[in-house]
């Protein structure tokens, strides 16, 4: 009984952590931009980090490491500080976008200038990870997410034209925008593909000192709880394509994002928005800069755990400290929430190879997993996808920056 | 016993008799001996032997900062292979953690620093 609820609490979690400013935005923007036609890369997205989520947590259920630690043991120490360093300054600038969609949330009811809350965002996400633990950050701040299913009401009471929507479950070339559109969609996928949630769930599994027994439920809430995660990213874009679309509303500042929700709500509309943003980029605030410093204390060895109080983990406790003050730091100079938030996803995008190859080389590691190695199939597809996504992300970055399209 | 160095032992967690961290393992010291086979004689953690590893010039720069800190600082932090037995994948010392400098960076920051911040 008692592990069937950590299994729906697991799920119920993981639909409300999925949504954050990565998704919101670049869903948003394309639904705002190619109506449906873009419903594919979300699903593709949502595919991939549900494998790579199922993963992480066999990994660590299995094998009692953690991926930070796994990969300085088998690749040394060279090659373990080349994903530590790109994976670090990419999460940063995730980091940063998320201090930012909280403080955009609370600009957007107040009135008062983002720069000005972000501070507070990040002292408040510091002291939650501080002397909060980790069934507090996961199943207290994900859980109140839950307001995301705001997108999924909306949606269905705006009625989206289903024959339209299952067409863009299958890729098609677009016929504008070329550029623009791949941007998007390795935007997209670099906003669900996030390195960061690996290394965060498997952590998180030893953390609640999972073992082999847990395979099947890790299984069920990768699956049910990251799919369903998409279906709420999908639903975003289907509001995006109703409401902004139609307008010929393009998103180019953060400023318009509310549309998704004012305009079938009004100002009722405009608070679940905030609410649903703040929420969420808080909660994905604390995962991250827990996230980074369980890479850095597992690949270094310190002692590490959310659960431990920070004198007996001073090193790893000051370094979520310091990843928090940074990235508030980047949004208090005035960086724009949206450029930072699509730029970081795109580098996220083209950064996936140097994070998941060595991944799923561990994975294939009979000295960690014995008989739980990965099959061929998620293999393929993970590998397939996160180069795909490199090289058109790496195509596509530059023509964005530079306006082309 | 067969140990591969590089796979079993450098780079991988070391644990103390409390089963506490104590470090990754940075560096293996070799002894050369004429006419006999070459031995293992230490293991060495922290960060003077990780940052050598890296840059040879970063790594002195830190032991240079490191010396100042106190007597027996400023080198790498060396323990005899006898007080270490494989627990693969990890590797496992025969005394407590807090009896080595490994530690002395985490003790500091939590005096000076942590112990500063309220209800910490």
């Amino acid at each position: 009984m008692k592990r069937l609820l950590s299994v729906a609490l697991g799920i119920v979690t993981s639909i409300a952590g999925f949504l954050e400013i990565g998704s919101i935005t670049t869903a948003t923007q394309a639904g705002a931009d190619f109506h449906y036609q873009l419903v594919w890369a979300v699903l593709l997205g949502t595919i991939c980090i549900a494998l790579l989520v199922e993963m992480s947590g066999r990994f660590a259920a299995v094998s009692k490491h953690t991926i930070a630690d796994a990969m300085r043991e088998r690749f040394g120490l060279h090659f373990f500080m080349v994903p530590l360093v790109l994976v670090f300054f990419v999460s940063l600038l995730v980091l940063a976008a998320e201090i930012g969609g909280a403080s955009i949330a609370i600009e957007f009811v107040t009135g008062a200038s983002r720069v000005v809350w972000a501070l507070p965002v990040g002292l408040l996400a510091w002291g939650l990870v501080w002397y909060g633990t980790f069934s507090i950050i996961e199943n207290g701040v994900t859980l109140l997410g839950l307001i995301t299913i705001a997108f999924l009401v909306a949606a269905l009471q705006l009625g989206p034209n289903w024959h339209a929507l299952g067409h863009g479950l299958v890729p098609t070339l677009p016929n504008k925008q070329p550029a623009h559109y791949w941007f998007i969609a390795v935007s997209i996928l670099g906003a669900s593909v996030s390195p960061y949630l690996f290394y965060f769930y498997s952590a998180g599994a030893i953390e609640e000192k999972w073992d082999a027994t847990y395979l099947a439920s890790n299984r069920v809430v990768a699956g049910l709880g990251m799919g369903f995660g998409g279906f709420l990213n999908i639903a975003v874009l289907v509001v995006s394509a109703l409401v902004l679309a139609p307008r010929g509303i393009s998103v180019e500042k953060y400023q318009q994002l509310p549309l998704l929700l004012t305009t079938p709500w009004g100002r009722l509309g405009l608070a679940i928005f905030a609410g649903a943003l703040f929420v969420t980029c808080l909660g994905a605030t604390t995962e991250i800069a827990l996230a980074l410093a369980y890479q850095v204390a597992q690949g270094f060895g310190w002692n590490w755990g959310e659960d431990v109080e920070p004198r007996k983990d001073a090193r790893f406790s000051l370094m979520y400290t310091i990843t928090l003050l940074l990235a508030t730091l980047l949004v208090v100079i005035g960086l724009d929430p949206l450029k930072l938030t699509t730029l970081s996803m795109a580098l996220t995008a083209a950064s996936l190879p140097v994070s998941i190859v060595p991944f799923l080389v561990l994975m294939n590691d009979k000295s960690y997993l014995g008989e739980h190695t990965n099959g061929w199939l998620g293999n393929l597809s993970i590998l397939l996808v996160s180069v795909l996504a490199s090289v058109v992300a790496i195509v596509s970055i530059p023509l964005e920056i530079a306006g082309g399209s | 016993m067969r140990v591969r160095l590089i796979r079993d032992v450098l780079d991988n967690q070391l644990l103390d008799v409390a089963d506490c961290y104590a470090g990754k393992v940075d560096g293996i010291v070799l002894e050369l001996r004429p006419g006999e086979p070459t031995r293992v004689r230490y293991i060495e953690v922290g960060p003077i032997t990780l940052l050598r590893r890296l840059n040879r010039r970063l790594g002195d720069w830190y032991a240079r900062i490191d010396a100042r800190l106190g007597k027996g600082r400023g080198v790498p932090i060396r323990i005899p292979i006898s007080r270490v037995t494989l627990d693969s994948p990890s590797l496992r010392l025969d005394l407590a953690v807090e009896k080595l400098p490994v530690m002395a960076l985490e003790r500091w920051l939590e005096k000076h620093i942590v112990a500063k911040i309220p209800w910490s």
